[in-house]
């Protein structure tokens, strides 16, 4: 019994170090997850390398790094903390790897109508999803667009703030608010593509920039996979989901 | 700083406490007291709420408190405003997740009774109306304090479920939690610490107060 015990522990032991055993640990911006899904298989095909990508956040991905995590890069989905990263001597020098826009978004097509500005005008509808204008850079370049329109004032007592991008399309999918400032990645998935969109002109395209972190110890790899980024293929499969 | 999302908290706290007990001490009642067929089943339901992770439930109630919704439907028709992103939705949600943890302690504390008193009760010809209000309630306070305090601790900290339902309304859906959360996100650290530092003492006074309560009860079996 004891050697049955000890066994299983010790298979216990060396199972999460296997499990962890990717060579390049990424830290991702959660919009771009879709696009990555492909961009990860080609890397590793033409790599050899493993690689492990966490989706999250750039607000926090960016709190867990200045903490000491482990990661080896840093996909963000704004330039400013990129860059906050490598000011304070934590990272290389940011790079841009993906330029994404923000589009209004319904499942029902009828009631978006000609124009984003006349929807949100039209007082028809009573919640429109938005991400955190402080945190997401999604969020802020909706605001600057509405803010630039003189809608804000009107609009801001039917918007319900979302966290990410990603939960802004949560919360308008699901039939929660009428519509949303979604990204305009997100129209390429088969929920985007059941209902209507309109893109936000207004809006700033939202600028991701990334970084290889100082603290990678493995910054060899960490470099392929920077230079895989502007390869023909990744373009591709980047236009594929609506960045530029 | 903002304090508006304690001030929401605190409400959420208060409303959760004094609501819940409507709910769930017919369950506590009937889980204690009764034995039918099923009775498992409903208690496993019951408890539920506990062990799934808050996203599961959040997303769940979101789908089912959305316009389109059963439950949101249903409020809508009542009264004609959207059930989810609302207040009114928040407590919904809030009610919902914190069921198992009024109602164990209630149950807890009914079963502890001595069942002489019960069937005393019973000898002498009081109603069960009566015996709940008469013998169960004031014999059981100890155990729906504890209760109580849980749910309001509990209520005081909720993050996750409020995540998916609530969508973070300055004033009206915004809790302390999600603010912190935000303010992390935001870099603003000093306000996350804040507002940490005034749900910290208060969730403590509740715990303390719990065991100085189980202490009590106790001491009186």
């Amino acid at each position: 019994m004891k050697r049955i015990s000890a066994l299983i522990l010790t298979l216990l032991l060396t199972l999460p170090l296997s499990a962890n055993a990717a060579d390049l640990m990424i830290a991702q911006a959660a919009n771009f997850m879709p696009a990555m899904k492909e961009i990860i298989p080609a890397f590793e095909k033409n790599s050899g390398l493993k690689m492990q990508a966490t989706y999250t956040s750039t607000g926090k991905l960016y709190a867990q790094i200045v903490n000491g995590a482990p990661f080896d890069l840093f996909l963000a989905a704004d330039e400013r903390r990129p860059k906050k990263l490598f000011k304070d001597g934590l990272a290389e020098t940011p790079f841009v790897y993906a330029v994404g826009k923000v589009v209004f978004w319904s499942l029902d097509k009828d009631t978006i109508g000609k124009s984003w500005q006349e929807a949100v005008k039209s007082g028809k509808l009573h919640k429109i999803a938005i991400a955190n204008t402080e945190t997401a850079p999604y969020g802020s370049a909706a605001m600057t667009a509405l803010k630039q329109e003189k809608l804000w004032k009107q609009v801001k007592p039917e918007l319900v703030f979302a966290q990410t991008i990603a939960q802004a399309f949560q919360f308008t999918s699901t039939g929660a608010a009428d519509a949303g400032f979604c990204a305009y990645s997100s129209m390429f998935t088969p929920t985007g593509k059941q209902g209507g969109f309109h893109l936000v002109e207004q809006a700033p395209p939202v600028i991701q920039a990334a970084c290889v972190l100082k603290s990678s110890e493995h910054k060899e790899a960490a470099r392929k996979f920077v230079h895989f980024l502007s390869s023909p293929e990744v373009r591709t499969i980047k236009k594929k989901y609506g960045y530029d | 700083m903002d304090f508006y999302p304690l001030y929401i908290s605190a409400k959420l706290a208060v409303a959760t406490t004094l609501f819940i007990p409507i709910v769930a001490a017919p369950i506590a009642y009937i889980l204690a007291f009764l034995d039918f067929r099923g009775k498992s089943f409903i208690d496993a339901i019951v408890s539920l709420p506990m062990v799934l992770p808050p996203t599961v439930l959040g997303f769940g109630l979101l789908i089912a408190m959305g316009p389109q919704g059963v439950l949101g439907g249903f409020w809508r028709d009542l009264t004609g405003e959207r059930m989810v992103f609302s207040f009114s939705g928040i407590l919904l949600a809030s009610l919902v997740y914190n069921l198992p943890f009024a109602v164990q302690p209630m149950r807890a504390a009914f079963e502890k009774l001595d069942i002489r008193l019960l069937e005393n009760a019973a000898v002498l010809g009081l109603s069960s109306t009566a015996t709940f209000f008469r013998v169960v309630l004031p014999n059981s306070l100890p155990g729906l304090a504890a209760s109580a305090m849980l749910v309001f601790a509990h209520s005081l900290g909720e993050f996750g479920v409020i995540l998916m339902v609530g969508g973070s309304i300055p004033g009206s859906t915004k809790v302390a939690s999600i603010a912190i959360y935000e303010a992390v996100e935001a870099m603003r650290y000093d306000d996350a610490m804040y507002m940490s530092l005034a749900i910290i003492p208060v969730s403590f006074l509740a715990l303390l107060a719990i065991n100085r309560l189980n202490r009590v009860s106790r001491s009186r079996v």
